[in-house]
């Protein structure tokens, strides 16, 4: 099937809603880091904005706005040991199976394989929906992520919106 | 880089690295306890990691989730 317009279906929902156009974020160009190093001597990370958090720490808050609260999760976490709490898309399927989203069992499993190579000491979790405060985003907590990322030597990191 | 299932959103956002993956949204490295489906997501998202050679490249994986699906979108928007 072709690709779900989301952005068309969503204005007209805001749209339907009475609300003002939403400002989606445009670019034109980005920039690019080249690997520096075969895979199988990567250190990777996962990153999740999908209101994902170990069973013992505090929920996210899914009407939470501008939450820029980012979890480091010990990367050994077992994959039954999470929850979810956001309400803009369906996780049933990944409530069963955290990997749905959030594959960290299949990194361990490539890592062991020594396809990459190793599993960063954390993934992250944050960045929920509803943050309107862009600049926030852009000039502190995605920073202060990035610089703990370098702290860790992790080489790469796998993005998955929510 | 990115692994994502809404390839408007993600095209309009240019990260350095995306991986178009036509899975609903909330499924974007399968069905659950889909080992082989899972692993080959992410997989060759890594791949991708060091063939790519110019910023904002969007690569279509080849996948196929076998019957349609909708937006997906859960039950906030529904309170909007």
């Amino acid at each position: 099937m072709k690709p779900i317009a989301y952005v068309d279906r969503l204005n007209a929902f805001y749209r339907s809603r009475g609300f003002p156009p939403y400002q989606w974020s445009v670019y034109e160009t980005a920039p690019l880091t080249p690997l520096r190093k075969p895979l199988n001597q990567c250190r990777v990370a996962l990153l999740t904005s999908g209101g994902v958090s170990r069973k013992d720490a505090p929920p996210f808050d899914p009407l939470a706005r501008n939450d820029l609260r980012v979890d480091a999760i010990p990367a050994e976490t077992a994959s039954a040991h999470f929850q979810i709490h956001d309400d803009y898309y369906n996780h049933g399927d990944a409530d069963r199976d955290i990997n749905c989203i959030f594959p960290l069992d299949r990194l361990r499993e490539l890592a062991a394989e020594g396809v990459v190579g190793s599993v960063a000491p954390h993934h992250y979790s944050g960045f929920m929906g509803r943050t309107y405060i862009r600049t926030a985003v852009m000039t502190q907590a995605a920073p202060a992520l990035a610089r703990r990322l370098a702290d860790e030597a992790v080489d790469a990191v796998v993005m998955v919106p929510g | 880089m990115l692994v994502s299932t809404g390839r408007d959103l993600s095209s309009q956002v240019r990260a350095p690295r995306t991986a178009f993956v036509n899975f609903p949204m909330g499924n974007p490295f399968g069905h659950p306890f889909d080992k082989v489906t899972q692993r080959r997501i992410l997989l060759e998202a890594l791949h991708i990691l060091g063939s790519v050679t110019e910023g904002g490249t969007l690569i279509d994986l080849p996948c196929e989730w076998g019957e349609e699906f909708g937006l997906n979108l859960g039950a906030g928007y529904a309170r909007a």
